[in-house]
């Protein structure tokens, strides 16, 4: 009559297939805020820490409550909060401690330098079923040097211990850049210590809204991808991100993601949109009420035009990652492929076909 | 015994599942899948049930043996009380 799942990302993976097939819209992210204490030169998202709430243009605490409410009428079961670094608001826990009484499964995403012993006192009273820090390296030399913040890499570590020391459900992940690869397997042996799993991606997208990233010049070249690839050291991909994925429509559709079938995200300002990546089409729950927007994103998703001619007939598709998108963040458009992403999929089909 | 108030029925795509409710995450970290039969029995201990009645009202739902659904049902209610789903 029950089961507790063996592994647990399975089981979301295969819940949110059965909720695209129907258009429930079970996984919300909401981006708290795009302010960040650190200062990353390859991060898509950043706006400087300096700011408050409201300059920063981001929906009040009640606003998000009342979204998270909708939703959850709507379908929403799962809910990640992210940013920016939700800890910067200093109204996180208005918004969070509601949420952990409304049935929903909630994941955090965060930097960890912010968790101060009172932070995660308050965590631990009613923990989110996942909460995933983010390591820039296993050095305060190379980390601080990666977040360009001085003391980021002491101030996360005593977060983690602070959430360790507490039982707090957690998870450790990296984002591989030029300056921190070298680091990678110390990182791991650094979450082997604490006890807590650790995953590595580096494939990095480039900023949304066109500002500075340097995401092209921090990222590996395809080839070092590649090479970590193959010996499974890391994935282009983080996990949650590979579980949208997973291949639930159609084979051949330009989105074959969870994106606005069973998923979507709402920015700071309080924008739906398909994914973190894609800001379209900017439906506005709060004004339209939540199914209106929810149609409006599955709406725009149905109507993207298929991939390219070059995609569609290409023979390293089955390797390639590209989704819509990857393609408006490296070409402008919906449909054309994207090269950095054409290097990686040859390279993988080359190795396969090498046996 | 009944349920516990601290976990929330939650339906993903036809899939029934029940999820923890605030500091109840920390030790019950996993989803708990529910099948037809599973979700019956726990919506019938919203109120105060023995495994007998729990029992009799699944066999006449499923039209089966009620001496065998009692075995189930009793495995069952062992499991969400090991995973402290159950108040007494
Ligand atoms: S559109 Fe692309 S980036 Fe967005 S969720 Fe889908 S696969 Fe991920
Ligand atoms: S490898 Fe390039 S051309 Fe081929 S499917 Fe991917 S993006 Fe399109």
């Amino acid at each position: 009559m029950t089961g507790a799942a063996a592994d647990y990302g399975a089981l979301v993976r295969s819940l949110l297939r059965r909720a695209a097939a129907v258009r429930q819209p079970a996984h919300g992210t909401f981006e708290l805020t795009s302010r960040c204490d650190l200062a990353c030169r390859m991060c898509y998202i950043r706006r400087g820490a300096g700011e408050g709430t409201a300059d920063a243009g981001e929906l009040a605490a009640s606003d998000w409550l009342e979204l998270a409410r909708r939703a959850a009428e709507s379908g929403m079961v799962f809910l990640l909060l992210t940013g920016g670094e939700i800890f910067l608001r200093r109204d996180f826990f208005d918004i969070y401690e509601p949420l952990t009484r409304m049935g929903l499964v909630l994941a955090l995403y965060t930097n960890g330098t912010l968790i101060t012993p009172e932070v995660a006192d308050r965590l631990a009273r009613a923990p989110a079923s996942r909460t995933e820090i983010t390591l820039y390296g296993a050095t305060a030399a190379t980390a601080d040097a990666v977040t360009a913040t001085p003391g980021s890499f002491a101030a996360a570590t005593a977060g983690i211990e602070a959430l360790v020391s507490r039982g707090v459900p957690l998870a450790l992940k990296t984002t591989l850049t030029r300056r921190n690869a070298h680091e990678l397997e110390a990182m791991r042996r650094m979450a082997g210590e604490w006890g807590v799993p650790f995953s590595a991606s580096w494939l990095l997208a480039r900023r949304p809204d066109g500002g500075p990233s340097s995401a092209e010049e921090c990222r590996l070249s395809a080839a070092e991808g590649l090479a970590l690839e193959s010996e499974d050291r890391a994935s282009a991909d983080d996990g949650t991100e590979r579980a949208l994925r997973e291949a639930g429509a159609a084979a051949g559709e330009n989105f074959y993601c969870r994106a606005g079938r069973a998923a979507f995200v709402v920015n700071p300002a309080g924008e739906m949109n398909v994914c973190s990546l894609l800001a379209e089409p900017a439906a506005r729950p709060l004004q339209t009420g939540f199914a209106e927007a929810w149609a409006r994103v599955t709406g725009y998703v149905e109507a993207a035009p298929p991939a390219s001619a070059e995609c569609r007939a290409c023979d390293a598709r089955a390797d390639c990652g590209r989704c819509p998108a990857w393609s408006m963040l490296e070409t402008g458009t919906l449909t054309e492929p994207a090269p950095y992403l054409c290097e990686i999929a040859r390279g993988r089909r080359d190795r396969r076909r090498r046996g | 015994m009944r349920r516990s108030q601290d976990f929330r029925l939650q339906r993903v795509g036809g899939q029934d599942l029940l999820v923890p409710l605030g500091p109840r995450v920390k030790d019950a970290n996993a989803l708990i899948v529910l099948n037809a039969a599973g979700r019956q029995v726990w919506e019938l201990l919203a109120e105060d049930r023995t495994a007998e009645e729990l029992a009799a009202a699944l066999a006449r739902r499923f039209e089966a043996d009620p001496a065998r659904v009692l075995a189930d049902v009793r495995s069952f209610l062992d499991d969400l009380g090991r995973k402290g789903l159950l108040e007494p």
